[in-house]
């Protein structure tokens, strides 16, 4: 293996940072529950405190020894996961509004073009996915599945 | 000693309606081995909720999800031999001497053979468990409070002394899946604990949500980095069958390979991965004089799957008699028990044995349907590597978000997972293993409330974590297994230095 660069360091160290100021504001809240009583002498606060104080311990150890982080993905791969997770979410939000099946098949057309379906194989898919998901979670499986102005 | 809970869990497994489930996991597992895009914990995570949803009972959906994790193994193997890409973590060795065997025109005989000897590995090992996992339960009635904690501490010392090179990493994930389960509501005194007054952070993070989004989601993602076009070209599956001869050739590396990932299986944070490569690199080293191995001998072919069935089925032990996970995938499934309510710890085999037995028994089942579906069916298994990345990803994606929404019926739900995945993402890019983040979320609830029951029943003196025998030899085995690595490892540095 070779030795990590700068940059694969350098994030890591970024998240030891992250993580230890996670610590501490989870340790504060964690130390700050309101409560009236408890039956035991720990009480709701002890083990959150405990467990920041543990994370704070071992992001020091990872700040100083950051090891090992694979590189982060080049423009192409960032773009794909951005719109990946944008499409994703615009789908399940508006499955309440324009129904499951078409907002499945939106997305199910989306993911098969970012892993190089043609638009027509893209579409063919799509579409029957969309189509298949609904009828195994809906009638098959009995779930309660979104559905939109034109019933489904 | 008394087997009644077998014979009572045959009873369990043979329901036609068990058998039917525990068929569909074993087919399932064998695809989602084949398939090099996903792995057992992946398919696991992913059939989790439909079992649960679907209102199967608690040993139905613990044989179907068992039957995925080890019917992978099974199937791991395909994509190893006909396109040198293992299927999953496990089959990786198997590539070595299986992929030669294809290009020589013995496909056929390599994928059946490796086929013997995984049922060879599963079946010798179920039969381990099977006198092993009422020894244990012995031990159940001896622990309080105290010493569940004290187990709790155990189990995470050994995952944090095998998992990885980097033990810090290990140790920061269990501590963020411990952190996760103190959101909620206290169960002790009724306190509101990191919910920020939303209603939906009452009942704590759901277990599904966090699973899916931790292994599919953030596949998902690490895979659109790669986007891996088109599809890979698996070599024919021709030739002959394996003869008797051949079969008797590999019985020994076969038993001897088992008996490798057996032990390897059972210790915790280690897993078919490591028993494959130990029971290869064993072989090689005993038998290979005329310097066969790696390039297509069937040796080298049979030990790493025997091993690696073996060790699956080993990784059940931890689970079964202290009903403390010993590696990711059991731990999901122990997560998939507490969604039915039922607590993990050493009770789970006295309390539970209907469960526990019928999972065994259904281990044995699976295996010969396993044998039977991989010698004349693997023509099928092997078509699965003609699917292509663009019909599998938005399939995957779409089970993730109807597997969350369909269990919770909840928008905010999925758009969590989502958010879970991307944290996920972002910590295996950074070198952390999502098993611990499971294994701290599985086990902080019983491990606080264990802690906090001890220390009421002491009136808060902190001696009764040390107090009973139980306790003790516990708390020293967690200290040998964090030690005893790093001594040895000490060790050979020094002798190495004095060599040189």
């Amino acid at each position: 293996m070779s030795a990590p660069s700068h940059l694969q360091q350098r994030s890591g160290r970024v998240a030891a940072a992250i993580l230890i100021l996670f610590a501490l504001i989870y340790g504060y809240f964690g130390a700050t529950v309101e409560y009236s009583f408890s039956s035991d002498p720990i009480g709701p606060r002890g083990f959150p405190v405990a467990l920041a104080i543990a994370l704070a311990l071992f992001g020091a150890f990872y700040l100083i020894r950051p090891g090992e982080a694979e590189a982060w993905p080049e423009r192409d791969g960032r773009n794909a996961a951005l719109f990946f997770l944008g499409l994703a979410v615009l789908c399940v939000i508006g499955m309440d509004h324009i129904g499951f099946i078409p907002a499945m098949a939106i997305l199910m057309v989306g993911i098969a073009r970012l892993f190089g379906a043609t638009w027509l194989l893209a579409l063919v898919s799509g579409v029957a996915q969309a189509l298949l998901w609904w009828a195994l979670f809906g009638p098959v499986l009995g779930g309660n599945l979104p559905k939109g102005p034109l019933g489904f | 000693m008394s087997l009644d809970y077998l014979w009572q869990g045959f009873g369990v497994a043979l329901l036609p309606s068990n058998l039917l489930i525990g068929f569909i996991g074993c087919f399932l597992g064998t695809m989602i081995g084949a398939l090099p895009a996903i792995g057992p914990i992946n398919g696991i995570a992913l059939l989790l909720p439909i079992a649960y949803t679907s209102g199967l009972p608690a040993e139905s959906t613990l044989i179907l999800l068992a039957g995925i994790y080890y019917g992978a193994e099974y199937g791991g193997r395909i994509s190893s031999i006909l396109i040198n890409v293992p299927g999953d973590a496990g089959a990786v060795m198997t590539a070595i001497d299986g992929y030669p065997m294809a290009r020589k025109g013995e496909a056929t005989k390599a994928l059946a053979i490796s086929g013997i000897s995984s049922f060879i590995g599963g079946m010798l090992a179920v039969l381990a468990i099977t006198f092993l996992a009422p020894l244990f339960g012995l031990l159940a009635i001896k622990f309080g409070p105290a010493e569940y904690f004290v187990l709790m501490v155990f189990a995470f010392a050994t995952l944090g002394s095998m998992v990885g090179h980097e033990p810090v990493k290990t140790l920061i994930g269990c501590v963020l899946g411990l952190m996760l389960t103190t959101i909620g509501i206290d169960a002790t005194s009724g306190a509101y604990r990191f919910t920020f007054e939303q209603p939906e952070l009452y009942d704590g993070i759901e277990f599904i949500i966090l699973v899916i989004g931790l292994f599919s989601i953030s596949e998902v993602l690490l895979m659109l980095e790669h986007q891996m076009k088109g599809t890979l070209k698996p070599l024919a599956v021709s030739g002959k069958y394996p003869t008797l001869a051949d079969i008797r050739y590999i019985w020994w590396p076969s038993i001897r390979a088992t008996v490798i990932g057996f032990v390897v299986g059972v210790l915790p944070g280690t897993g078919a991965s490591v028993a494959s490569a130990v029971s290869y690199t064993t072989e090689k080293r005993l038998n290979d004089r005329e310097g066969t191995f790696g390039k297509g001998d069937i040796r080298g072919l049979a030990a790493p799957e025997a091993a690696n069935n073996a060790a699956a089925t080993g990784a059940f032990v931890p689970m079964l008699t202290l009903g403390v996970p010993g590696s990711g995938t059991t731990a999901v499934m122990l997560g998939a028990l507490m969604l039915y309510n039922i607590q993990p710890g050493p009770q789970l085999f006295t309390e539970q044995p209907k469960l526990v037995g019928g999972l065994i028994a259904s281990m044995y089942i699976g295996n010969i349907l396993l044998l039977i579906l991989n010698l004349p069916l693997v023509q099928v298994f092997a078509r699965m590597l003609l699917l292509p990345n663009w019909i599998l990803i938005p399939g995957i994606t779409a089970l993730s978000i109807l597997g969350v929404y369909s269990a919770y019926s909840s928008v905010m739900s999925v758009l969590l997972m989502f958010g879970i995945g991307v944290g996920g993402y972002v910590l295996r890019k950074l070198g952390f293993d999502m098993a611990p983040i499971i294994l701290g979320f599985v086990l902080g609830r019983v491990m606080e409330v264990n802690l906090r029951n001890a220390l009421a029943i002491s009136g808060g003196e902190i001696s009764i974590l040390f107090s009973s025998a139980l306790s003790i030899i516990l708390w020293i085995m967690a200290a040998a297994i964090v030690i005893l690595p790093w001594l040895i490892r000490r060790m050979q540095v020094r002798r190495a230095a004095a060599v040189a």
